[in-house]
């Protein structure tokens, strides 16, 4: 009896995950700006995009949790699939920067496109947060492209 | 996954709350035992008649001056309760938890569907008004007022140690009258917290008060004149002492009792969302509610029968039990150590009697390291009978019984045969099915599709049968009427 302690099930520990994932992204991307004049307006708001994420999923949550709904039981996610790599060697440059943080988000969005599948008839409000989110996050990936 | 912190630290003593001061109690004191850590959190005291009688003079002496408050003013105390319940949505449902034993997924729920009402009750002068008529004759008007009565004491009990209690008190004061409440003496720090907040709000004094105790200051607030009603939830033989004595002394009553709900399902339900809602249903709060599926009614052939089951134990064998401060924790132990023994006995007793314990909640693995002392795992149990204990009486535990419908109209029947009207759901893709179940079961609360069939705070926590005992409801409309008199005035001006 009882999952592994690397899954993600109940909508408590996917929040906390996402309050995770968006801090450790903001603080890749406010290492870039440090480094990287060339990016820094554009890494530095993404880094304030992401804690307005944190605050909207946790809006939408904190807004509709209650005891009638699948609060623990509403998603199946592994932790281990959505680890991201905010590490940047010494000597990468400006085009390698990118790269990590495309890969970044690339994770992101599917970590926020799977747990609004898997919670959007158990969980109202928040699977539709984590889809504008998602979506969100496609048009960054595109302006990260075109950086 | 980590553990949140704990926001009750040492071991502090529950002071009673009346006429605005913290009142130390001269009565017996108990201990608060966090049961996941089998550990003393704090010590509560069984308040004294003397104690319960202050309270009610207290909300005596503060009823004129209160009543004589403007709705509009009124509403405005309740909606700073309102704001500073949500600053501090996070340290009262971690409370819950701590004090509980519920995860921290549901003490949140409950703490949202707690305030839910403190917000409604902000409409006061809305839901307040009355009506009128004018020339019911000519030059003759008529019009009705709503009028607060007074004094009304609020009984909470141990599962929803928060919301409870907020299912009426926000009403009654809002509509001018005086609260006590008495929470649970098994989790009294929710409703000591919820006072802490009032008596921020600037309430003043007399109007919302909490006596912490037992069936001294039950009896006590049953006796006494000066009380003109009661909202009581608990189990129904005591709602229905408390319907009786309320009867008795002339006071209006709430009473909301037990229940034992089905929960139907067609072959054509949706399976996988179904089954998410069943966990939530028959094993959230550990059983201990009393909108809890408990019957599992499955209608169809044994090929659906046995996929549909066979899922169901797959999913319920895989629930995460543990202290509901650690995030990944799906299930807490049972409130306390007395309740586990009751749930084992009903085991006991579905094994006697011949039904197939297909999983045992008795073997179960707890996530950390905790005392096995109030842990049990989810229970299913296949063949169940109508007639059988298990299928009739309310076991306020995770144990889930299955049993089989022929059709639609058998399963209604069965349900229909139950004592208690609760919340019985039916879960089906097809309209006409849910329209007949919900047209032809005796429930006061139905869902469909729905596995916790809970009603929003705007409109009322109904109950038929021996679930529930009264005409009106707490929440919403039904509460603001429950806590006012119409009052009809006629009027011709020479």
């Amino acid at each position: 009896m009882g999952g592994s302690d690397m899954k993600l099930q109940t909508a408590s520990s996917v929040i906390s995950f996402s309050r995770g994932l968006e801090e450790e992204s903001a603080r890749f991307y406010e290492a870039l700006a440090g480094r990287f004049s060339e990016g820094k307006d554009s890494f530095l708001g993404f880094a304030q995009e992401n804690r307005k994420y944190t605050k909207q999923v946790e809006m939408a949550y904190y807004g509709v949790i209650s005891d009638a709904i699948e609060g623990c039981f509403a998603f199946d996610l592994e932790e281990g699939d959505y680890a991201l790599d905010t590490k940047l060697s010494e000597g990468a440059g400006y085009a390698d920067a990118l790269s990590q943080a495309v890969k970044m988000e690339e994770v992101m969005v599917r970590f926020y496109d799977v747990a609004a599948e898997q919670s959007k008839s158990l969980m109202a409000d928040v699977p539709r947060a984590f889809m504008l989110i998602s979506r969100k996050r496609g048009e960054r990936l595109a302006k990260l492209k075109s950086l | 996954m980590a553990v949140l912190e704990e926001p009750i630290k040492g071991v502090p003593l529950v002071k009673n709350y009346i006429n605005g001061e913290w009142v130390e109690s001269k009565g017996e004191i108990k201990d608060v035992v966090n049961p996941a850590k089998c550990e003393t959190i704090g010590k509560v005291p069984i308040s004294t008649r003397e104690e319960i009688d202050s309270a009610v003079k207290a909300s005596q002496d503060a009823f004129p001056d209160w009543r004589r408050t403007t709705p509009v003013a009124r509403a405005r105390y309740v909606f700073r309760l309102k704001q500073l319940l949500e600053e501090h949505f996070e340290e009262v449902s971690r409370v819950q938890t701590q004090e509980h034993g519920k995860t921290i997924d549901e003490s949140r729920g409950e703490t949202r569907r707690g305030t839910e009402n403190v917000e409604v009750a902000c409409g006061i002068p809305t839901l307040q008004m009355g009506y009128n008529l004018e020339d019911i004759a000519t030059g003759i008007d008529e019009y009705l007022i709503r009028n607060p009565l007074g004094v009304f004491g609020i009984i909470g009990p141990f599962n929803f140690p928060f919301m409870i209690p907020l299912w009426s008190a926000p009403y009654a004061v809002a509509t001018g009258n005086c609260v006590i409440v008495k929470p649970s003496s098994e989790d009294p720090f929710s409703q000591l917290k919820i006072a802490e907040l009032v008596e921020e709000a600037g309430f003043p004094p007399g109007v919302w008060n909490v006596v912490n105790g037992g069936r001294v200051v039950v009896t006590g607030m049953l006796e006494h004149p000066g009380i003109q009603g009661i909202a009581f939830v608990g189990s129904t033989p005591t709602a229905k002492y408390i319907y009786q004595k309320c009867g008795e002394t002339g006071k209006r009553v709430i009473a909301q009792g037990g229940a034992k709900n089905f929960i139907v399902i067609m072959p054509d339900c949706n399976v996988n969302a179904t089954i998410a809602s069943l966990l939530t249903s028959f094993f959230g709060n550990t059983g201990q509610r009393c909108l809890s599926g408990a019957n599992l009614l499955i209608v169809g052939g044994d090929s659906f029968y046995k996929s549909f089951l066979d899922r169901v134990a797959d999913a319920v064998s895989k629930i995460v039990i543990g202290y509901g401060l650690d995030e990944s924790v799906q299930m807490g132990p049972l409130r306390d150590v007395e309740k586990k023994k009751r749930v084992l006995g009903y085991i006991d007793s579905g094994i006697e009697a011949g039904a197939k314990l297909i999983l045992d909640g008795r073997k179960f693995k707890i996530r950390g390291d905790y005392p096995e002392t109030c842990f049990l795992g989810p229970s299913i149990f296949e063949k169940v009978t109508p007639d059988m204990k298990i299928a009739r009486e309310e076991i306020f535990g995770p144990v889930m019984s299955v049993m089989r419908a022929k059709n639609l109209d058998d399963a209604i029947d069965i349900v229909n045969d139950c004592d208690f009207g609760n919340g019985h759901a039916i879960f089906t893709a097809d309209g006409k099915s849910a329209r007949e179940f919900q047209y032809r079961v005796v429930s006061g609360n139905i869902g469909i599709n729905i596995g916790i069939v809970a009603p929003m705070a705007f409109f009322p926590f109904s109950g038929m049968k021996e679930s529930f005992f009264g005409i009106l409801h707490t929440q919403g409309k039904e509460a603001v009427r429950f806590f006012t008199e119409s009052k009809v005035v006629i009027q011709r001006w020479f």
